[in-house]
């Protein structure tokens, strides 16, 4: 190898990061992007399925591909798409042409993250090393995202998070450059071409439904937050740190128990016992989030790794391994997304109508003055006009406040219930979506028991 | 070991949480408007206006098939009224016949709460039943109104009014 190897594992390490991130990074952006784009909120998700869906489609071929021209040309080249298509989405102004770049920086990322898997065994001498970099960069990253996207979108704005993502990208290039060089100059692959295995059925189905549960909390839960909820980006950001936070820990526990299968059991039951926590909230309260989300956070540490150790377990080539976990992880969270988005919104919209009817009727029976009830239909009537079907800010609809004590508290009360009750209608409306994740989860658990049977 | 620990875990949180109300927190459910809701013993003009135009939603809200909560809602903005009418298929006829029968049920309701005397009812029966949609709309957003109108019909006799209304 022609560069020093520790810049080189880092730049690696970061370009799995990044592209893994970069299947999560815009989840906290979609409620901004369909508000500028002027799209609904299935076409913004469309934003995020369409990079996950060709991060599955093209995995296996990008591994395919790097074995072929050499893995440090892929990576190279790889991640010069990924910036430039990350450029093209960030100077996007509609959702068609973001989508398309969405899918070409997939495209880049898949042979980046395939041939990273390929370059890390020779560069830090070991394959279980390099599963164990190559696995841990990638968990971060798909962590990490949600909360770097969120900060971004509210200190800058949704564009921003694709336009950092281009320095960042061509500066993890340019190690990378070195050994793209060497195999010009060369035309010899660094890695021995040996015949490619069978991939690992049950660990790759398992990863694919596991990860349709975790994504679908990670959307889900940042949906209910924001629109919801109606907290901000960094707010939301903030909030949903706490799983790759718990994810941390989790990866302190997992070394701890030899046995993969007990490991990606354990995993799979957090998560779904999770997400039935979240379809289970007693209030809308944040802080009700964050026993579900540690739970979340610890699993999906326990079951991805132990999932993707299994996967790539004793198998040859690395890359291509690595790519089909790439791609049963992907296709589960384009799975999770377009299974559970349409029940949501669907829910949604019901219970806002459920939850706006309640509170016309704390309205209609309070002993508040006619004239002023009639002044706050009409009001309220204007906000929901002007939400165009979203769950409303409610508070403006009340202000001014009547100057007179009395009425200024019945008109309190009043808007604190209607609030109440719109809160009632988001929370509720995300359970049918967090219950099904659950249950996606818990079904994991038979690839996971027969992965032990076949496989082990 | 692990996976029992993980499975305690799970139970554990889900079961507080379910214990806590976490399957009952919806939005309150709004009542059928075609069942009758008892006054509760208005003091003076204004709470009896205002149960008033709760039983004439409601009976309007009977009549057309929705609840009381979204004929409301629809009765707010002119522009609210239109989507009403575009998504429940209903014209300006249908409504003026159900808020004219929503009125008349509130003018019974009433009567038959006490709230009102015969001497009145029997006026203000034949004002509702003449009077038309923006009116009707008016009537049963300000229930005050129209009672003021029955003092002003009442003129000189007016001040007995009070009299007749608890």
């Amino acid at each position: 190898m022609s560069a020093a190897p520790r810049p080189r594992v880092a730049a690696l390490a970061l370009a799995v990061g990044l592209v893994l991130a970069d299947s999560s990074v815009v989840v906290l952006a979609l409620p901004d992007i369909y508000r500028d784009l002027d799209t609904s909120v299935v076409g913004a998700t469309w934003v995020l399925v369409s990079f996950n869906l060709v991060m599955a489609l093209a995995a296996v071929p990008a591994a395919l591909i790097a074995r072929r021209v050499g893995p440090g040309r892929a990576a190279a080249v790889g991640l010069a798409i990924f910036a430039g298509a990350g450029l093209a989405c960030g100077i996007s102004d509609n959702l068609s042409t973001l989508i398309v770049a969405r899918c070409v920086q997939a495209a880049g990322g898949a042979a980046a993250v395939t041939a990273a898997l390929e370059l890390l065994p020779a560069t830090v001498g070991s394959e279980r090393r390099a599963t164990a970099i190559w696995a841990t960069a990638g968990a971060t990253g798909a962590a990490l995202g949600p909360a770097v996207g969120g900060i971004l979108t509210e200190l800058v704005s949704w564009q921003s998070i694709f336009l950092i993502q281009v320095p960042v990208a061509l500066a993890a290039a340019v190690p990378i450059l070195a050994v793209a060089k060497h195999e010009a100059a060369t035309g010899i692959l660094q890695t021995e071409l040996r015949r490619t295995g069978r991939p690992h059925l049950w660990a790759n189905l398992a990863l694919a439904m596991v990860s349709a549960a975790i994504a679908a909390a990670l959307f889900l839960l940042v949906l209910l937050l924001i629109e919801g909820w109606r907290l901000t980006p960094i707010g939301a950001a903030v909030v949903v740190t706490v799983m790759p936070l718990a994810a941390i820990v989790g990866s302190r526990i997992g070394p701890l128990v030899p046995s993969a299968r007990a490991r990606a059991a354990a995993g799979a039951i957090l998560v779904s016992g999770g997400l039935a926590g979240l379809a289970f909230l007693p209030k809308a309260e944040v802080a009700l989030t964050l026993p579900p989300q540690i739970l979340v956070g610890i699993g999906l540490s326990l079951v991805l790794s132990a999932l993707t150790e299994t996967a790539l377990g004793g198998r040859a080539p690395q890359a291509i391994h690595g790519g089909w976990t790439i791609s049963a992880r992907h296709a589960g969270v384009v799975i999770g997304l377009l299974a559970l988005t349409p029940v949501f919104t669907a829910d949604i919209a019901q219970q806002r109508d459920d939850a706006i009817d309640a509170g016309t009727a704390v309205i209609l029976d309070s002993k508040v003055n006619p004239l002023i009830k009639i002044d706050l239909a009409q009001r309220i009537a204007d906000r929901l006009e002007g939400e165009d079907g979203k769950v409303p800010t409610i508070g403006p609809a009340f202000e001014p406040l009547p100057s007179d004590p009395t009425d200024r508290e019945a008109v309190e009360g009043l808007r604190d219930e209607l609030q109440e009750q719109l809160n009632r209608g988001a929370t509720h409306a995300f359970s049918p979506s967090f219950l099904l994740a659950a249950l996606l989860g818990l079904l994991a658990l038979i690839p996971i028991a027969l992965s032990r049977r076949v496989e082990l | 070991m692990l996976v029992g620990a993980a499975l305690v875990s799970a139970l554990v949180l889900v079961g507080i949480y379910l214990a806590a109300g976490g399957s009952s927190y919806t939005p309150e459910k709004t009542r059928d408007p075609c069942k009758h809701r008892p006054w509760t013993n208005p003091q003076g003009l204004g709470e009896i206006a205002n149960q008033f135009s709760i039983s004439a939603l409601d009976g309007a809200a009977c009549q057309l098939g929705v609840s009381r909560e979204t004929l409301a809602q629809a009765l707010a903005t002119p522009e609210a009224r239109e989507r009403f009418s575009e998504r429940y298929g209903i014209d300006d006829a249908k409504l003026a016949r159900a808020i004219r029968a929503g009125l008349l049920r509130a003018i019974d309701d009433a009567e038959e709460a006490g709230a009102l005397s015969s001497f009145l009812a029997g006026p203000l029966r034949g004002t509702v039943e003449e009077i038309p949609l923006d009116q009707a709309i008016e009537l049963i957003q300000n229930a005050r109104s129209l009672l003021g109108n029955v003092e002003s019909f009442f003129g000189p006799a007016g001040d007995l009014l009070e009299q007749f209304l608890p």
